[in-house]
């Protein structure tokens, strides 16, 4: 998809209508590139537990919430900082990924619905408590960093390349936790075979904590990123967990690789969608999208061949 | 107590022990007061039909299930450590549905049994390619897309990748052709010499008799038969109902 944009902009040529098509292109492509990386970071966490737990986390979004005003506070309230905010809001989602794991799910683990249930109970009681606390106006994150650069005629926030850069540095460092180090490998056949990960040895408690901390400081991240260049608000994490679900029917499930180029998919049809038609469009397309892959081809459009990512 | 093979005298100590074991699914007695012992060394062989309560024995000793009387591997409790420190303590089970690791490679399925024996597991992989030669031809094929057989391989060579000392195997034989079956043989011999205590579980008694030192058949979760395989192939009941008259 990325690639056709940049054939319809090599084709552009020097006219005056042209370059307001380059400028939009590339204004569609650089804000595609990063906001499917953020994406990706938020579905991996999601397809992580979906995975390995064979768990639907409904509190996927409330995880993003909470680590956007944990550095809200952090950051603002308690005036330390953009970067102590940043970390702040990773910590006390992964704190938050843990306490849910721990309080309830461990429980029953093999009762998927009743988790489905637990979890969205817990993501409409974060969203009250914010609502009730904060109330429904927007809060703004301080930028991690300030500045903009005028690259291929459109600006480009220093802010969104640095959430390019460290969300692709998470994908890339996962990607290798997982097929390179003992512990990912344990988390992979765990997906594969619960049975068969306890049968050499793995002990599936700790694997599950490891995956519910990993997806909440994954989320924490997100919500920072989200509420730094857009807001924070009680009920942001909504979009995101369709959004997860979307790219893991797209992606396959359990997949690293698959959340990633779901998470392209989406982004750039998400991106073109409100910058070509209409931007209320936004919330709707991966639900469409959702409906169609379920409605055409249920199993993902790459089955679950990428699993082994 | 029956009799026993020079390779593991009365005297040997006990590796796995029950007494009066018994477990339920709900309120459905699986299994009733089975005393089992499997000394150093033995392959022990339970056998009985289908629904005896076979694959319910072997996932209680190796820890998969909550029990009531007692079952002790090494002379401690099962039920006070986790499966994972069973696995720790070398006792290894290779299940009747396999749970192998499907969208890995042999080689990845492999490694990760040895995920307690990290050591030593170089020299290991080289043991189990050598014991089964077919696995060895397709290191990077995935589980999922093998033949049974390979697959039965694949299971056994995977437990065998965590150092066992107790080998328990649930129906190693189950739907595999008579060629793949000698594989297997085979490989339990030279598995058992090598100093692995087997306890193994098999519907197919003549598989097992060539194989066990000592056998309990097993019916409706009762033992109802043990001793020697020449004893019990001179009992009339078990002629009439497992050895076809
Ligand atoms: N999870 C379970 N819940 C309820 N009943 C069960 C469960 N697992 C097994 N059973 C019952 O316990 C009995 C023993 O089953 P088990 O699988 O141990 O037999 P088996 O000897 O291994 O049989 P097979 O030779 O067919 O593998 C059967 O009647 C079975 O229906
Ligand atoms: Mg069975």
């Amino acid at each position: 998809m990325g690639l056709n944009l940049l054939a319809v902009a090599a084709v552009g040529g020097a006219g005056a209508p042209a370059a307001i098509l380059q400028s939009g292109v590339s204004n569609i492509v650089v804000n595609g590139l990063i906001i499917s990386a953020l994406y990706a970071v938020v579905a991996i966490g999601f397809t992580l537990i979906f995975g390995v737990g064979g768990v639907l986390n409904l509190a996927h979004g409330a995880s993003i919430t909470v680590g956007a005003f944990g550095a809200y506070y952090v950051a603002r309230v308690f005036g330390m900082g953009a970067w102590a905010g940043l970390v702040a809001g990773v910590l006390v989602a992964a704190a938050f990924g843990a306490a849910l794991y721990l309080a309830m799910i461990r429980r029953m683990e093999d009762e998927p619905i009743m988790v489905m249930i637990l979890t969205l109970v817990t993501a409409v009681a974060v969203e009250q408590f914010v609502l009730t606390v904060e109330g429904s106006q927007p809060k703004a994150i301080p930028a991690l960093v300030g500045g903009v650069t005028r690259v291929a005629g459109t600006n480009l926030q220093h802010n969104l390349v640095v959430v390019f850069a460290v969300s692709w540095a998470i994908i890339l460092a996962l990607f290798l936790f997982v097929n390179y180090t003992d512990a990912g490998k344990a988390l992979i056949a765990t997906s594969m075979s619960r049975k068969g990960a306890a049968l050499v040895g793995i002990e599936s408690d700790r694997v599950n904590l490891a995956t519910w901390v990993i997806a909440g400081a994954l989320a924490g991240l997100a919500g920072v990123f989200l509420g730094s260049f857009q807001t924070a608000h009680w009920a942001m994490g909504r979009a995101p967990l369709v959004l997860s679900f979307t790219i893991v029917v797209l992606g396959g499930v359990g997949s690293i690789k698959g959340s990633v180029v779901g998470a392209y998919l989406i982004g750039f049809l998400e991106v073109i969608t409100t910058r070509v038609f209409d931007p209320r469009l936004q919330t709707l397309v991966p639900l469409v999208v959702l409906l169609l892959v379920l409605l055409v081809k249920p199993e993902g459009l790459f089955g679950r061949e990428l699993a082994e990512a | 107590m029956a009799t026993t093979d020079a390779a593991a005298p009365e005297s040997a100590p006990d590796v796995l022990s029950t007494d009066d074991l018994r477990v339920t699914y709900g309120k459905v007695l699986a299994l009733r007061e089975i005393d089992l012992t499997v000394r150093e060394g033995e392959v022990v062989s339970v056998i009985g039909p289908n629904g005896a309560g076979k694959t319910t024995l072997a996932n209680t000793v190796s820890g998969f299930l909550d029990y009531e009387g007692s079952a002790e591997y090494r002379g401690r409790e099962v039920a006070d450590r986790s499966v994972s420190d069973l696995v720790s303590e070398g006792l290894i089970h290779c299940t009747e549905k396999r749970d192998l690791f499907g969208y890995m490679t042999v080689d990845d399925n492999l490694r990760l049994g040895a995920y307690r024996h990290g050591e030593d597991a170089d020299e290991r992989l080289e043991y189990v390619y050598d014991l089964f030669p077919a696995l060895a031809e397709r290191t990077e094929q995935n589980a999922r897309t093998m033949s049974g057989g390979e697959q039965q391989m694949l299971a056994i060579g995977r437990a065998l990748m965590g150092a066992p000392d107790l080998l328990v195997l649930d129906e190693p034989t189950l739907g595999l052709a008579p060629v793949i079956l000698e594989d297997i043989s085979d490989a339990i011999e030279e598995i058992n010499d090598e100093g692995v205590t087997v306890l193994l579980f098999e519907q197919n008694v003549t598989f097992a008799m060539n194989h066990a030192d000592r056998i309990y058949l097993l019916e409706n979760g009762e033992v109802v038969r043990e001793g020697s395989p020449g004893e019990l192939r001179g009992d009339d009941y078990i002629r009439e109902s497992y050895l076809g008259g």
